[in-house]
């Protein structure tokens, strides 16, 4: 049996801890204090201190380096290893998955992403330390992060959390993390390795856990913090637009789902025709399909018979995929609504409509694809289910997608360069946050922008000098 | 040897005898084979997993049809034109809106079932006394199932003074029900409540706002049924229980839990008071299994039975479904507790269901309207 620290808190005392919070998977024990009253607010001092000590005197290419130093320390075996191992049972993803995750989520944190970023949105790092020209602007800008940030992380994705620190520290903003109780480990392994790299910039960040919605502490952190980044479902969103003070800044990232267009053309050819199921496979199997950037349907330009084609090859990639990088634990609601939406599907096709369900072996919910001749966009119970349907034109699929427009992130477009450049316009005004192709679908570039903002400039105010 | 029907009418009135297990896989397997003769989409449901009556040697190899089954096709084994009876759910699912429907050929199967296990688990004591259901009448509500239910309850079982004290476009009948109950306890004769939990919470809250409490003649009782908005429902029952005592001077074993489904002509009812009634304790909290049905605990993802002790989902055998699908795969969690179960609500994040949030919302709507 294992204890882990689910958290990272500079100047603990023995004496600011009540009790401790475990929280046991499957023997994996991740252990948060509760903290006496009062003492956050002592720690959300120290965190300002911090900051003024440690980051404001850095240029964002220095807090750079350490966090490409920390980074690479992080993924030495012997520091990553005992949270891989932990990240299966705790997150209830499978430990392929876990691994290769990371391993993508870090390639965000390394220096080439890092200045990728800066380049892209704040002049290299330049525009946080002198008002800078900026395209197309008379006046020169200054960009002012904020002193402290206050991030409640979600569990669906592993990493995500540690992405959102360390975009928070390149604009010198001290970090209090909230995570969530189902990933709260990877941020605290961050936090603590990047004490060993930078002692001082660790000072700089909290991370903490508690139950969502607990007053006081999450009172101390919305009323303390100048900028809150909320990741989560539409109604911890809604909660905290409500409890925050009116001043706050309120960042959010609510729940969104992607789909995916296959053309007509991929199709002719078997070899590319595998070659796009293979690739929507995958990003339907990643993070078992919690990502907001996980497809919930792909349409296929066609008639039925060209959709049921690409659906039997969608199926055998995912069943390819349940061996490769299996499925990980569900939890018996979303299990049930896989049966609810296999069972649904299964009696239509009994009672004569023109549908089909592959669903994965045996009685498990393992992945399923339905293939359905006309529906319109219909949420999935997600852990692998997907839908498949045919669309007349590809540029019939966006007026579709619209009325879910404002949940909608990522369109994964499967087409030649010229039909996707045409398409992409639709498909940005009918509510996408991105089009891409299915490869690139699961990972957002890190310089791209984040739910329609710059990763930075979301964080940041810009001051003008006219 | 007797019809098929008459054998399954005997076995549900079996219920002060010994649980005979192989009756039970006699007239199992008979009555999957009739389905699977008279039932198509059942039929056809079957067939795609290779499953015949011919393939079935026990009753727990008959295929289960997930309940939202119910709400895409009408799975009748019989004539559907003739059929005595139409429920439906109440449809609050995942913004969906779509109804199940549980079409019933035969009411008699259905009420073979019903009431012998009713007598048993709520009235072991033997006594007759007034039904008050804090529902609508099964006329005013002809696609309810529970409506229905309590309508023959009344209709056979209750005493002088038995009715239903709430309408479709009123809600709760207040004042009526509050002169009913005055005249139970003047005369001293002991009443049975009927509602779902909701209902019953309405009506306390609006008790409670008059300051008004009832003390019941001794031997009342009351059923209440369905699920709890936004609570857990271990802590929703015991707070329910005891308001109930407060307002109403019952003890918790004179508060009998009734566990049913629209898909389900069988329902299930806190063992405790017939328990008390014969053996003169309540023993540990389950539900009891009606001599017609069985119920076992599955992984969620497996649906294979998990180990005793262990929560699951519900699956429910019941032959009283003779005339639709008797194996049910339920979205409610539990816990195996002797030959009985312990239902601990619908699995989180599962679609909502059950007549007390119609109900709920008929109340509420019926409240704004007056107010």
């Amino acid at each position: 049996m294992s204890v882990l620290d689910g958290f990272h808190l500079p100047d603990l005392e023995p004496a600011d801890v009540e009790r401790w919070r475990t929280l046991d998977r499957d023997g994996v024990i991740v252990r948060t204090p509760i903290l006496r009253p009062g003492v956050l607010s002592r720690m959300i001092a120290g965190l300002r201190a911090a900051r003024a000590e440690a980051l404001e005197t850095r240029s964002a290419q220095e807090i750079a380096a350490v966090i490409d130093r920390t980074t690479e320390l992080m993924l030495e075996p012997p520091t990553i290893g005992p949270v891989l191992d932990a990240l299966p049972p705790v997150t209830g993803c499978s430990a392929p998955m876990a691994r290769l995750v990371v391993e993508h989520m870090a390639e965000e944190w390394r220096r080439p992403a890092l200045e990728r970023l800066l380049d892209a949105e704040l002049a290299g790092g330049r525009a946080l330390d002198a008002f800078v020209e900026r395209p197309g602007r008379r006046a020169p800008s200054l960009a002012v992060g904020p002193k402290l940030s206050f991030h409640l992380f979600s569990g669906n994705v592993p990493g995500v959390a540690v992405t959102s620190m360390v975009r928070a520290l390149l604009v010198r903003s001290a970090v209090l993390g909230k995570t969530a109780s189902g990933e709260p480990l990877l941020a605290p392994l961050f936090a603590r390795t990047l004490a060993r790299v930078d002692p001082a910039m660790a000072r700089c960040i909290a991370v903490l856990y508690w139950p969502g919605g607990e007053d006081a502490m999450e009172k101390t952190a919305l009323d303390e913090a100048d900028v809150i980044i909320v990741y989560g479902s539409g109604e911890t969103v809604r909660d905290i637009r409500r409890r925050a003070p009116d001043r706050s800044r309120i960042i959010e990232h609510g729940p969104r789902f992607s789909i995916g267009l296959v053309a007509r053309e991929m199709l002719a050819d078997p070899d590319t025709a595998g070659r796009v199921a293979d690739a929507a496979a995958t990003a339907t199997a990643l993070f078992d399909q919690q990502g907001c950037v996980s497809p919930h349907m792909i349409w296929v330009e066609g008639d039925p018979d060209a959709a049921d084609r690409f659906a039997r090859l969608l199926a055998d990639a995912l069943d390819r995929l349940s061996v490769t990088l299996p499925r990980g634990r569900i939890d018996a609601g979303s299990a049930a609504a896989v049966r609810e939406i296999r069972t649904a599907a299964e009696f239509r096709a009994i009672g004569g409509e023109d549908v089909e369900v592959f669903p994965g072996p045996n009685a498990g919910t393992g992945w399923t694809v339905i293939r359905e001749a006309t529906a319109g966009f219909r949420p999935s119970p997600l852990f692998r289910t997907i839908t498949v349907l045919p669309v007349e034109r590809l540029e019939d699929a966006a007026p579709r997608i619209a009325p879910w427009g404002a949940n909608l992130q990522t369109v994964a477009v499967a087409a030649s360069r010229e039909r996707v450049a045409g398409l992409a316009p639709g498909l940005a005004r009918a509510g996408a946050m991105r089009v891409t192709d299915f490869e690139r679908m699961p990972w957002p570039p890190a310089d791209g922008h984040h739910d329609g903002s710059g990763a930075l400039t979301e964080l940041v105010r810009w001051v003008d000098l006219d | 040897m007797l019809p098929l029907k008459d054998r399954l009418k005997a076995l549900f009135a079996s219920v002060d005898g010994p649980r005979d297990e192989a009756q039970f896989e006699t007239l199992a397997l008979e009555a999957f084979a009739w389905q699977y003769e008279r039932n198509s989409a059942y039929a056809a449901y079957c067939a795609r997993r290779g499953t015949t009556p011919a393939t079935v040697s026990h009753w727990t190899s008959i295929p289960v049809v997930p309940t939202a089954a119910f709400k895409e096709t009408e799975l009748v084994a019989g004539e559907r034109a003739s059929a005595d009876a139409v429920f439906r759910t109440s449809g609050t699912t995942r913004g969906r809106g779509r109804r199940g429907v549980h079409v019933v050929p035969d009411v008699s199967l259905y009420h073979a079932s019903l009431l012998p296990n009713f007598r048993a688990m709520v009235l072991p004591d033997g006594l007759r006394m007034a039904m008050l259901c804090l529902l609508p009448s099964p006329d005013a509500m002809p696609e309810s199932s529970l409506a229905h239910m309590f309508g023959v309850v009344v209709h056979r079982l209750g005493a002088r003074g038995s009715g239903f004290f709430a309408s479709v476009q009123d809600g709760l009948d207040i004042p009526a029900l509050d002169a009913a109950l005055t005249a139970c306890v003047r005369n001293e004769e002991p009443v049975c409540l009927l509602g779902t939990s909701l209902s019953f919470v309405h009506w306390l809250d609006a008790l409670h706002a008059v300051q008004r409490t009832h003390r019941l003649p001794t031997g009342s009782r009351l059923v209440d049924t369905g699920g709890f908005k936004g609570k857990a429902r271990t802590i929703a029952e015991e707070e329910l229980r005891a308001r109930y005592a407060h307002a109403l001077g019952l003890d918790a074993a004179h508060c009998v839990n009734e566990y049913g489904m629209t898909e389900m002509c069988s329902q299930f009812y806190d063992a405790g008071l017939r328990e008390r009634t014969l053996r003169g304790e309540s023993g540990p909290a389950k539900k009891h299994v009606p001599p017609g049905a069985r119920s076992r605990v599955v992984d969620p993802e497996t649906l294979e039975p998990v180990r005793p002790g262990e929560i699951g989902l519900l699956q429910h055998f019941d032959l009283a479904n003779l005339g639709s699908v008797l194996a049910i795969q339920t979205e409610d969690l539990g816990v195996q507790v002797g030959d009985g179960f312990r239902l601990l609500g619908r699995a989180p994040g599962a679609t909502p269901r059950g007549c007390s949030i119609a109900m709920d919302a008929l109340l509420s709507a019926a409240a704004e309207r007056r107010s």
